[in-house]
């Protein structure tokens, strides 16, 4: 009976999806139809990204709210250097960046940023939420001071080819979420240091004991949390091929809600990459079929709320008995 | 010549006048925005801040990040901290006249630039730029342009936003007068690009057969753009922003967007510190409210503007 209703938790982000994807397509015949498909998949790409960085730092019982931050951070360097470059009239200088240069240069930031945030957390005892919540405010400051608190435009046919362009069929967008999570499902199942990430979260004392450099891992994964803010960032970026300073507000309240949904514990230890995909999923297509079904936007905020809820509740019921 | 001994004039005054206080120091203005978050309210106060320096007045920005609240401790430390005057870009119609009367009390002059607020008596004077009869223009304009029949739809704001609802009243008010067109969706996308576009793939998904599309930003616009593009519809959709941002300025002149409501945030932040000038140097009778017209630009008279303004 236990092992039953087990294996029934562990499909119910992916039952749940379904469930809605079946009513959603009974009430609407524009739902179940492939341009809308790509839609919906386009769309949840970034949040994908997010959130796989957001369940490696949950599952070591950590939390980032700076995500979102980091992303318009990120967007905004790589646009910025992309488009102007930097120029030191003092030193008679100019260094231009080509389009890889200035992707490699946004996702460093990213990366430097979740270091911080990693170094602040291990090194001073801050509590992930303070820390990250201090760096939510820094990135977006730093935002502000590198566009003057003004959108970059017009990026190029190079640059918003990652976002609106396609490859063997499938968008680019698509593609990267797709490579970041196979990326990240390996790290957490196949390797030493997958397995160190789901040990701090489960007992971090235990894992101290046992000889697991705590501090080293929680770094690398707040670093890795930045780095795949920053791809987000240079995706939304691309999408719009517009650096925007108000870029990703509030993303970060939604990549937490995509990891819950998608069944891992906030308290760390227990939770999978592709449960955090169906988590995105289920948002996304929650967003998408209400604007098909034409909910007012006052109802729509009631509805999210409740299903982040519900699946609270159903993942508590499942895993009482372990 | 004539100009040349007016400007030798202003100078002269501008030198003399009584733009210090007693212990010397220049008059202090406070500038505080609803929020920084949104280009339009950057250009407004720097434009502020900048007219108040070009008046001899030093001056320093507050943002209120869309927060009432924020904004009341905004107010006291400015009160407190002995500036001489306030350009006030409210948060909330209702909720900041509190804010303005406390200055207003504390014999601090309070000038409302763009958006309103809900009292004759808090504010020296408002400067106000008309968004519901803009989007009044913009229906008709609209009306006229999808031939009085069709679906279409309409983008909204943040809900919680009283311009969001001007807009949308003023527009509607025209519209609405025309049975054959059917708003088919009407949905919030924040003031925020990104979200315009993903809610606009939705639309354009369920309604593949809309004509238009009225967005309550300029923002907004650019986001529904390249959802049309990616669907292969920017023939299709009509598309109309609001504001005169720089991407939709250059977005009417390339036919992408239909057309845009510029307003002048530069004009009104310039008329504001004039008027804190005037008050500075006695003047205390004031126009309660000052209306500042708001332009419908299309590609016929695009030639005339640029970002947040005319061309000189």
């Amino acid at each position: 009976m236990i092992q039953q209703r087990s294996k029934i938790a562990k499909f119910q982000s992916l039952i749940a999806l379904l469930l809605m994807c079946v009513v959603l397509s009974l009430l609407s015949d524009k739902f179940l139809t492939f341009a809308n498909g790509w839609n919906v998949l386009r769309q949840i790409s970034v949040n994908v990204c997010i959130s796989v960085g957001m369940t490696l730092v949950i599952l070591t019982a950590g939390i980032d709210l700076s995500v979102g931050s980091i992303l318009a951070f990120s967007g905004a360097i790589a646009a910025g250097l992309l488009k102007f470059g930097i120029a030191l009239p003092t030193y008679d200088l100019y260094i231009g960046f080509t389009l890889l240069g200035a992707l490699l240069a946004g996702t460093l930031v990213g990366a430097a940023l979740g270091t911080f945030n990693g170094f602040v957390i291990t090194k001073f005892k801050v509590p992930p939420f303070v820390a990250t919540l201090a760096m939510l405010t820094i990135a977006r400051g730093f935002t502000m001071l590198w566009t003057k608190g003004y959108p970059i435009s017009s990026l190029g046919k190079e640059f918003s080819f990652i976002g609106t362009g396609w490859f063997l069929g499938i968008p680019v967008l698509v593609w990267i979420a797709a490579i970041v999570v196979l990326l990240a499902t390996i790290l957490t199942n196949r390797t030493a240091f997958g397995k160190y990430i789901y040990a701090i979260g489960g007992n971090e004392s235990a894992a101290k004991l046992s000889g697991i450099n705590i501090n080293s891992v929680k770094i690398w994964v707040y670093a890795l949390a930045g780095i795949l803010a920053a791809v987000g960032g240079i995706m939304v970026t691309s999408r719009l091929n517009s650096a925007q300073p108000n870029a990703g507000l509030s993303y970060e309240l939604d990549s937490i809600a995509a990891v819950v949904i998608g069944g891992t514990s906030l308290a760390g230890g227990r939770g999978t990459i592709i449960g955090t995909v169906l988590g995105a999923m289920i948002i996304g297509v929650l967003n998408n079929g209400l604007v098909l079904m034409d909910v007012s936007p006052f109802w729509q905020q009631v509805v999210k709320g409740v299903v982040i809820l519900l699946a609270v509740i159903i993942d508590k019921a499942n895993h009482k008995e372990e | 010549m004539k100009h040349l001994n007016i400007w030798a004039l202003l100078l002269l005054l501008c030198l003399g006048c009584g733009n210090k206080n007693k212990d010397g120091q220049p008059k202090q203005i406070a500038i505080v925005v609803s929020t920084l978050n949104n280009p339009w309210f950057v250009f407004l106060a720097e434009s502020a801040a900048e007219k108040a320096k070009a008046l001899g007045y030093t001056s320093k920005i507050f943002d209120s990040q869309n927060n009432t609240a924020l904004e009341t401790d905004h107010f006291e430390n400015a009160i407190a901290a002995g500036y001489d005057a306030i350009l006030f870009n409210p948060t909330d119609a209702e909720g900041s006249v509190v804010n303005a009367t406390k200055a207003t009390d504390a014999d601090i002059p309070v000038f409302c630039m763009d958006r309103e607020i809900n009292s004759r008596t808090a504010a020296t004077s408002q400067i106000l730029s008309d968004s519901y009869a803009a989007c009044v223009q913009l229906g008709k304009l609209f009306v006229g342009d999808l031939d009085r029949q069709g679906n279409y739809a309409e983008i909204l704001g943040i809900v919680s936003d009283n311009n969001t609802w001007n807009r949308s009243k003023g527009f509607h008010s025209v519209v609405d007068n025309f049975p054959d067109l059917k708003m088919v969706a009407q949905q919030s996308a924040e003031f925020d690009r990104n979200k315009a576009m993903e809610v606009m793939e939705s639309i354009l998904q369920a309604h593949p057969d809309i004509k238009g599309v009225f967005c309550g930003n300029d923002a907004m616009a650019m986001g529904a753009y390249q959802a049309t593009v990616a669907a292969g519809k920017e023939d299709q959709v009509k598309i109309y922003g609001f504001d005169g941002a720089e991407d939709a300025v250059n977005a009417v002149k390339d036919g992408k967007i239909n057309a845009t409501a510029m307003q002048f945030p530069k004009l009104i932040a310039e008329k504001a510190a004039t008027l804190a000038d005037a008050y500075f140097k006695g003047e205390r009778n004031f126009r309660k409210k000052l209306p500042i017209a708001v332009d419908v630009v299309t590609p016929k008279n695009i030639d005339q503007y640029i970002a947040y303004g005319k061309k000189n």
